[in-house]
């Protein structure tokens, strides 16, 4: 197996600008990931706009965006551990035995264990991810366009049944994000669409514009109507090592939970929330013999831990060899990339080997620097967590109006943004998840463009769709995919009961 | 609580219908997209009739079983949290003519007092942050943000 880009990725990564950047963005990410007002989405898509304007080259962006990825994984557990609200999406499940600890006075105990089983998380994800990119790029190298459009349905049909427990719902959301991105000139026919002859909507709706809307104004809206009463963060850390006997216990758990972690980050459009549930439902099913699952088993703090890096790491795969993202964040990610003009896809690693190699370097290096911070750090940490949330959300709509603006200093953007957060907050109230729209709006363009090409070979005959064996394959797969919901609909809420029982 | 969920499922049957007009006006665009020619078969109308038909076609969907919706918020907090948008584009609005610190100050004082800070905490904040996000953004990182008329 042919690892070059790896080596060459390291004296990418390895550069100073390059380390300096992946060390704000661990910083950054962990801060991102441990309030529970922002979450990894919303920390990328505020960073983007800032990276833009700087001019860093897309390596370092991608370098930046990735630490505050997986540092927003590590950070999650934080708030989880000692707030029992989870930091972001797929800290949820650390909660579920991580606050037991901590009320048992072992929340240092808890934090560093679960930092330890991030850190294997991540690591392992690292390498899968490693490993397994050279080998689907080639793999992907014999797609044509016909074949890119059935693998977009495919990773719509993931999306779907694993999503939320609505698929209808998550369906709608990436349908929505289709039609947001016909919006603007239309390449081939020189057609405008949907533009109501405003100038500002030529070139479409700004990626930066819709993600910060759907994200951080919602956001903030969210958070006004569930202002939390009677929260309290638990000061007392207890001692700051973890046990010899639990790191032992909990090997088991860690390396399962790195496992289904790595799998279900490969899906395409399933992130950390899917992973951590998954991990934490399977290792209860294996090793609760007793019932302390929930009453602070260390086993059910770092299966999820674990999980969830392995998954951020794992998400990469899809996105950086076929250009179908795995996770919401990743979605955003892609999106980043393309407005450096680089069209992701199997050949971006053998075009762009300093992005892919860089970003891939980066989440090695990022994750020992991950450890290293969220050890010993781990008090600076948790003291964030009392920052009132009358400064956090102002700086976060602060952040958000400058990013939007700073792109194309127009009051237009803001406008949209502000526009587009609304029916975000609506959609949110209404039980839809954003990250179908951001991963519709980001495929939208290149699935269109794609199906129109295929059909422009074959001369308008639709049966090129169904020809070759890969797209038969990935038919297939999609279509097993869009029925599983119904299969497993019973399934579901007897896991749902387990693993909130 | 049978009268919450009921109103809660009503709330999601107006969205599903409100996407479903969508779906309809989205459709009906896109069939009278102008293009004088198209290098392909499909050219550009094609695409977004299909997106109307399966959005029309899930909402039917959605329509049948809306799920649960969360309820909507009602007196004060609806003030506050109508508030919230109104200020956001005021503070854009603002953006160009008083300049980047007044509509930053403006923005960050009154949310953060929407968010509970005592009056003389939001000032401090406001200031503080208007402040704060100037020196970050114009010397730091170098941004472009306008100064705006009223402060020369």
């Amino acid at each position: 197996m042919n690892l070059d880009y790896l080596w060459n990725g390291f004296t990418v990564a390895l550069t100073m600008q390059n380390l300096l950047i992946g060390l704000a963005g661990c910083f950054i990410g962990t801060l991102v990931g441990a309030l529970p007002a922002i979450g990894p989405i919303n920390g990328i898509a505020l960073l983007i706009p800032i990276a833009y304007t700087m001019g860093l080259p897309a390596e370092s962006t991608m370098i930046l965006l990735a630490a505050v990825y997986c540092g927003a994984e590590y950070g999650g557990r934080i708030s989880s551990i000692l707030l029992n609200v989870p930091g972001d999406a797929g800290a949820v499940m650390t909660a579920l035995d991580g606050n037991p600890m901590a009320r048992q006075g072992r929340a240092g105990e808890a934090l560093m264990l679960s930092g330890l089983s991030s850190f294997v998380g991540g690591v392992f994800g690292a390498v899968g991810l490693a490993l397994f990119a050279p080998l689907l790029a080639g793999l992907a190298i014999g797609f044509g366009p016909a074949e890119y459009f059935v693998l977009m349905v495919f990773a719509f049909a993931t999306l779907g049944s694993m999503v939320g427990s609505q698929p209808v719902k998550t369906l709608i959301g990436c349908t929505l994000g289709l039609m947001l991105a016909t919006v603007g000139l239309d390449a081939t026919s020189g057609a405008y669409r949907f533009t109501f002859n405003e100038p500002e909507l030529g070139d479409g709706i700004e990626f930066v514009v819709l993600v910060i809307g759907l994200f951080s104004v919602s956001e903030a809206l969210l958070i006004l109507e569930h202002q939390a009463s009677g929260v309290t963060v638990i000061r007392e850390l207890g001692r700051m090592t973890a046990r010899l006997d639990d790191i032992r216990k909990s090997v088991g758990a860690t390396l399962r939970g790195s496992v289904i972690g790595f799998i279900v980050g490969v899906l395409p459009g399933t992130g950390a929330s899917v992973s951590s549930a998954v991990s934490y439902t399977t290792e209860k099913r294996i090793s609760d013999t007793e019932g302390t699952f929930g009453k602070g088993d260390v086993r059910g703090l770092t299966a999820p831990e674990a999980a969830n890096n392995a998954t951020a790491c794992g998400a990469f795969v899809p996105m950086l060899t076929l250009g179908v993202p795995g996770s919401g964040t990743t979605a955003v990610m892609l999106g980043a990339l393309m407005l450096y003009n680089i069209q992701p896809g199997p050949m971006l690693i053998t075009e762009r080997p300093e992005v892919v190699g860089g970003l891939v370097a980066s989440l090695f290096i990022g994750n020992v620097l991950l450890l290293l911070l969220n050890l010993p750090l781990v008090n600076i940490f948790a003291r964030v967590l009392t920052v009132p949330n009358w400064l956090l959300v102002p700086g976060i709509l602060v952040l958000s109006v400058v990013g939007v603006y700073s792109t194309h200093a127009s009051v237009f953007s803001i406008l949209l943004m502000l526009g587009i957060g609304i029916i975000g907050w609506l959609l949110r109230k209404a039980g839809f998840d954003m990250a179908p729209i951001i991963l519709g709006f980001v495929l939208g363009h290149v699935m269109e463009v794609n199906l129109r090409n295929a059909l422009a070979i074959s001369g308008g005959d639709i049966s090129i769709l169904f020809q070759s064996k890969i797209s038969i394959i990935l038919w297939i797969l999609a279509g097993a995919m869009a029925v599983m919901p119904f299969i497993a609909g019973w399934r579901r809420t007897k896991v749902v009961k387990t693993a909130t029982s | 609580m049978s009268d919450t969920t009921s109103s809660s499922s009503r709330i999601g049957r107006i969205g599903g219908l409100l996407m479903l007009a969508l779906a309809i006006a989205y459709g009906i665009g896109g069939s009278q997209i102008e293009y004088a020619f198209a290098s392909d078969p499909l050219g550009p109308r094609v695409v977004p009739m299909l997106l109307a038909i399966i959005l029309a076609v899930l909402c039917l969907f959605y329509l049948k079983n809306p799920g649960t919706a969360e309820a909507f918020p009602t007196g004060q907090l609806l003030v506050k949290i109508v508030a919230v948008p109104l200020l956001l584009l005021a503070s854009a609005l603002l953006l160009e003519p008083a300049g980047f610190a007044a509509s930053i100050f403006l923005l960050t004082f009154s949310v953060g007092w929407i968010f509970g800070a005592p009056l003389r905490l939001a000032l401090i904040g406001g200031v503080g942050q208007a402040a704060l996000w100037w020196f970050v953004f114009s010397y730091l990182l170098d941004v472009y943000l306008p100064t705006g008329q009223l402060f020369g």
